[in-house]
């Protein structure tokens, strides 16, 4: 059927651009950040604003990185963060993934119990939590440690994980499990050679969005640990915000910059997993 | 037990101590200390009844910090909701929808003390950028955060920054979910496209609608680490939440952990009701 050559969209192309103007702004509290970082202290709060920091300066990143005086320390706090969002996403993936299995290829009796129980609790806020957290926490001896932000972080994601990871595993044809099977094959060789390398993409999904929760945390954290040396970032970003008098913005904003940083290559790495993660998360809970 | 019960039961059992440690434990231990006297280094608690909550009845703080994040969440739910929605349905028209996707999404990877930060410096009553385009608009410059009139407002705005992207994402699947017949049925039936969007894009959408506000609200009633960073409760009482109620008699002032509790169950059982009632207004059934 010929079809009829459309007039360009002007409206479309108007729209788009008005689209683009307000991207700029939405961005420009972040580049912001970013400018006053690379900014001598003096230029820092002279008006009117300028958005070219030139010539940059890496003092304040130098200062909040290695600087040991004051009482948070930046590059300290960024590792710790590390080691955590690290440790949940292991702690999750691994938990998630083996619990979410049987969940979607195997009878048994408690099934459908375990998977409400699991599903419901994603209801349960997390701050009515906090509290009687803290006093097992404590009971345990992990108060101050990596493990005493590790194991409740993934504990919290991993009702999540295992709806995520079922959705997907149950879509996956019978074919091939019976397949395996056939040549000798157990659960766990099903599980780790067949289910687990089919579902890259889904746990992908799942790691960032660990990820991205375990480095952002800040109430836990905030009450969790007391010792400066383990703070993770957030915590120690809010703190620094004291540390400093309110008009030291450089190193401050340094540290907000930093603490983008990890999310940002993620983002730009894998931005097609995020949006797919977030999708998931949205449209099936 | 048969042989598949046991392996199923041998993949599940790491998961479910960790939920069952972590979560499920927690849950049931902040009911009993509820309805006790516990604090921080106490050695033996005892049994109070109904206590805590009674007092509460009486803490004007508590009512405060629990109005104001009532107000925090109503108020902020309109905005929630439809920022993210219009911005979804200009991307879907626009071109460029990936790349604008993807700015409006990353202010959601920060953590919230980073776009606490970042707002308290674009704020800043007398050096920050915010106000000093403001006033070449005409509007005088003001310290939003220590007012009380603006202060809870200005806290709406950088949260709706901070999130809209997400719910961008989740309303732009929600969109591609409907399908494109319809809208050119409607079109040859001469509708436009506000009558196409009040009659097919929002009933259509309500699933996705339910679930924004259901989890917008989750989150609010939970409001803590913006008012931390940006007001730190104030001016006033004017920003205090009950998280932050919660966290301060817990965890800063004689580590009340009972009453703390106490409040967080009030807390828990305001979201339930405000849930249910959610599910109430929204559901129905979603026909194509």
């Amino acid at each position: 059927m010929p079809r009829i050559a459309r007039p360009v969209d002007r409206s479309g192309v108007a729209l788009t651009v008005a689209l683009l103007a307000l991207a700029v702004l939405w961005l420009s509290p972040i580049a912001w950040v970013v400018v006053t970082s690379l900014k001598p202290a003096p230029d820092i709060i002279r008006l009117p604003p300028e958005w070219i920091p030139w010539p940059p300066t890496g003092a304040h990143y130098h200062e909040v990185l290695l600087g040991s005086s004051r009482t948070a320390r930046i590059g300290r706090a960024f590792a710790n963060s590390l080691v955590v969002a690290l440790g949940s996403v292991v702690l999750v993936l691994a938990t998630s993934a083996m619990a979410a299995y049987p969940l979607a290829r195997m009878r048994f009796p408690g099934r459908n119990l375990v998977f409400v129980l699991l599903v419901g609790s994603l209801m349960i806020p997390n701050a009515v939590l906090l509290v009687p957290q803290y006093v097992l926490t404590q009971r345990l001896g992990w108060l101050s440690t990596y493990q005493g932000l590790i194991v409740p972080e993934a504990a919290l994601l991993f009702a999540f994980g295992v709806f995520l990871l079922r959705q997907f595993f149950v879509t996956m044809p019978r074919e091939l499990e019976d397949a395996a099977r056939i040549d000798g094959a157990g659960p766990w060789q099903v599980f780790s050679r067949i289910i687990i390398p089919l579902s890259q993409p889904v746990l992908a999904a799942l790691a960032i969005f660990a990820f991205r929760s375990a480095w952002n945390d800040f109430l836990w954290p905030l009450i969790a640990v007391n010792k400066p040396e383990m703070f993770p970032l957030p915590v120690a970003l809010a703190l620094l915000r004291s540390a400093y008098s309110a008009e030291s913005y450089g190193p401050i904003m340094a540290g907000a910059a930093l603490s983008a940083l990890p999310l940002l290559v993620v983002f730009v790495v894998a931005n097609r997993r995020i949006v797919e993660g977030v999708r998931l998360s949205g449209l099936k809970g | 037990m048969s042989r598949q019960t046991r392996v199923a039961y041998a993949f599940l059992a790491p998961g479910l101590l960790l939920f069952a440690v972590y979560r499920l434990y927690p849950l049931l231990e902040g009911l009993r200390l509820s309805f006790t006297n516990a604090r921080l280094g106490r050695a033996s608690e005892q049994w109070i009844g109904l206590a805590n909550y009674t007092r509460l009845l009486e803490d004007g703080r508590f009512h405060v910090s629990l109005w104001n994040t009532a107000f925090y969440t109503v108020a902020s739910t309109l905005p929630i909701l439809a920022v993210p929605l219009a911005l979804a349905l200009a991307l879907n028209r626009g071109r460029l929808r990936t790349l604008l996707r993807s700015v409006f999404f990353f202010p959601f990877t920060l953590s919230v003390v980073t776009v606490g930060l970042a707002w308290l410096w674009l704020l800043d009553p007398v050096v920050g950028p915010f106000n000093y385009y403001l006033r070449g608009l005409g509007v005088p410059a003001r310290s939003w955060l220590a007012d009380p009139q603006t202060a809870m407002w200005t806290i709406i705005l950088t949260t709706v920054w901070w999130v809209t992207g997400y719910y961008l994402v989740i309303y732009l699947a929600g969109l591609q979910d409907i399908p494109r017949d319809l809208y050119e049925a409607a079109a040859l039936d001469g509708a436009s496209a506000w009558r196409s969007f009040w009659t097919i894009t929002l009933p259509l959408l309500r699933p996705v609608l339910l679930f924004v506000v259901v989890t917008h609200v989750i989150g609010s009633f939970q409001l803590f680490g913006q008012v931390f960073v940006l007001t730190g409760g104030g001016p006033g009482d004017a920003t205090r939440t009950v998280v932050q109620h919660l966290y301060e008699a817990a965890f800063q002032n004689f580590f009340q952990f009972g009453a703390a509790s106490a409040m967080a169950w009030v807390l828990f059982a305001v979201i339930l009701v405000f849930s249910m009632l959610q599910f109430r207004l929204l559901r129905g059934h979603t026909e194509y």
